[in-house]
């Protein structure tokens, strides 16, 4: 080897044009990403998602009042909570003056199988940054407390403080959606953005996402198969009431601990969350024609759909 | 909207690490673990965190093998940061190009390189994840990284191979370095505390 030398840098190269493109990409969609104080130590992080309306993961808004918010212009503004759904994990605050500009939201283009994609968050002053990719994307899913969520976006991420709440950004600085680590056991998952706007939309107007409810637990259990033959059913399972609301909905409708529910509106039901798909907000008040079992017998009951009541705040986990 | 070529994107990393590892030693103590460690000037002046280079004397291994006893010559807790002079006599080093922390941006990819659980040379890609600083100037760069034990005072190098950063911990999962601004400054003390003929004993 001849003399001395110095490792020498390359310069325009791949790696540095991509460097460039990703800080540029955290430049332009971290101008939107704001720092939420509404829990003790780690701020959380939130979208300024349209004028005024900023989008925060639900389980990380700890208190409901004197929550403030740090923009990305350095200014501190008072945010007041517009709304929290806590089956979607998303709630929404509302700020005045935000002279930050709102996210540019991308169209569920972008969210394919694979995509370079980069999680942004504030969890104080400095926006932060990781880089990962789209590891799963699959249909429409309900989460464990019922809600409905467009797709199922899964990533490759490593999940740091202030991961909650911040958005998923392509390469240009496109939203794709919310990030958040408290649907799914931790892992690290996106709501894409048609459910975020689905949800601020109900949000903002009436400061609760509507659930119908009946107010009874459920557990499938398999049925003897004379029974149903005997009674010819649908099914060689059915949902046994496991629990019933006192004046719930179920409970009023004279349904007992240890009837089985075999379908609802002739809909078969072999497992809760397809009890859970026939309860949008849409058919609180409607009345559901439902066979049961009890003591042996094939039986109809009538139960007129409630709304399920604001349930205290959900289980607080995730970053 | 990124159309960067995957090949491409592969050669030049290829090409960044076989650069890059030439300026990066593997230093061991007696007792502790393997460290790693920066080639700062062709003298034979390595760059380590203070954590690594514990004892008075320390073994250097060059990139090609080539061994050479060191002396630690100055070690600030600290800061964790640690000098070791080695005497190269003709053999030619070659000295890590350094970078400029305070240009480095939220998203900007970076390189590890170092000798994590003691594998030899290892190379991880990442990006910044934040630089926090204090009275404005970089005081720590955390990476969006995977590091591990033997990284310790190895280079963190920016998308063309200068280093701007000593890696020295992980924090939350998340790769820590100290910028190569603060290893300038500390470096300047050193100079001036040798000047002034002052001598910790």
């Amino acid at each position: 080897m001849a003399g001395p030398s110095t490792t020498t840098p390359s310069t325009g190269g791949v790696l540095e044009s991509l460097s460039n493109d990703l800080a540029g990409a955290v430049d332009r969609a971290g101008q939107s990403v704001v720092a939420i104080h509404a829990r003790r130590r780690i701020p959380a992080s939130g979208i300024h998602w349209r004028p005024g309306i900023i989008v925060a993961a639900h389980h990380t808004i700890q208190r409901e009042e004197d929550i403030t918010v740090s923009l990305a212009d350095g200014t501190t503004a008072a945010a007041t909570l517009a709304g929290r759904d806590p089956t979607t994990d998303l709630a929404v605050l509302k700020v005045d003056d935000a002279k930050v500009p709102v996210a540019s939201l991308g169209d569920g283009a972008g969210i394919r199988v694979g995509a370079l994609v980069l999680a942004l968050g504030r969890p104080g002053s400095a926006v932060t940054a990781s880089l990962g990719v789209i590891s799963t994307v699959g249909g429409e899913w309900r989460t464990w407390h019922g809600g409905s969520i467009d797709r199922f976006v899964r990533l490759d991420i490593s999940i740091y403080d202030g991961f909650s709440g911040g958005p998923l950004v392509d390469a240009a600085g496109r939203v794709l959606g919310v990030n958040t680590s408290g649907l799914s056991r931790g892992a690290a998952l996106a709501i894409p953005v048609s459910t975020v706007n689905r949800v601020v939309d109900q949000l903002v107007k009436s400061g609760r996402v509507a659930r119908g409810y009946l107010g009874l637990g459920m557990q499938t259990v398999r049925l003897p198969a004379p029974l149903v033959e005997r009674l010819s059913l649908p099914n060689d399972v059915g949902l046994m009431v496991v629990s019933a609301e006192p004046g719930g909905p179920g409970d009023t409708a004279g349904i007992l601990i240890g009837d089985v529910l075999i379908a609802l509106a002739d809909r078969p039901v072999a497992d809760p969350t397809e009890v859970l798909s026939l309860l949008g907000g849409d058919q609180i008040g409607k009345t559901l024609a439902t066979r049961i079992i009890r003591a042996g017998e094939s039986k109809t009951v009538s139960i007129t759909i409630g709304e399920r009541p604001r349930e205290p705040r959900a289980a607080r986990r995730g970053r | 909207m990124i159309d960067t070529p995957v090949e491409p994107l592969g050669e030049a990393l290829a090409e960044l690490a076989s650069t890059l590892r030439r300026s990066v030693v593997e230093v061991r103590t007696r007792g502790a673990g393997a460290g790693s460690g920066i080639i700062w000037s062709a003298n034979g002046l390595i760059v380590t965190n203070a954590h690594v280079a514990r004892t008075e004397h320390a073994t250097v291994v060059l990139w090609d093998g080539r061994t050479f006893d060191g002396v630690v010559t100055a070690h600030d807790s600290r800061r964790d940061l640690a000098t070791i002079a080695i005497d190269p006599g003709s053999t030619a080093l070659t000295t890590a190009a350094i970078g400029h922390p305070t240009d480095l941006r939220t998203g900007d990819l970076v390189v590890a390189l170092g000798h994590p659980w003691g594998i030899t040379g290892a190379i991880a890609l990442g990006i910044v994840h934040v630089v926090e600083t204090r009275r404005g100037a970089p005081r720590w760069i955390r990476a969006d990284i995977r590091l591990a034990p033997g990284n310790s005072g190895g280079p963190l190098a920016d998308a063309r191979g200068r280093v701007v950063g000593v890696n020295t911990l992980i924090a939350g999962g998340l790769g820590v370095a100290v910028p190569t601004t603060t290893v300038s400054r500390f470096l300047d003390d050193e100079a001036r505390r040798a000047r002034s003929g002052y001598r910790a004993a």
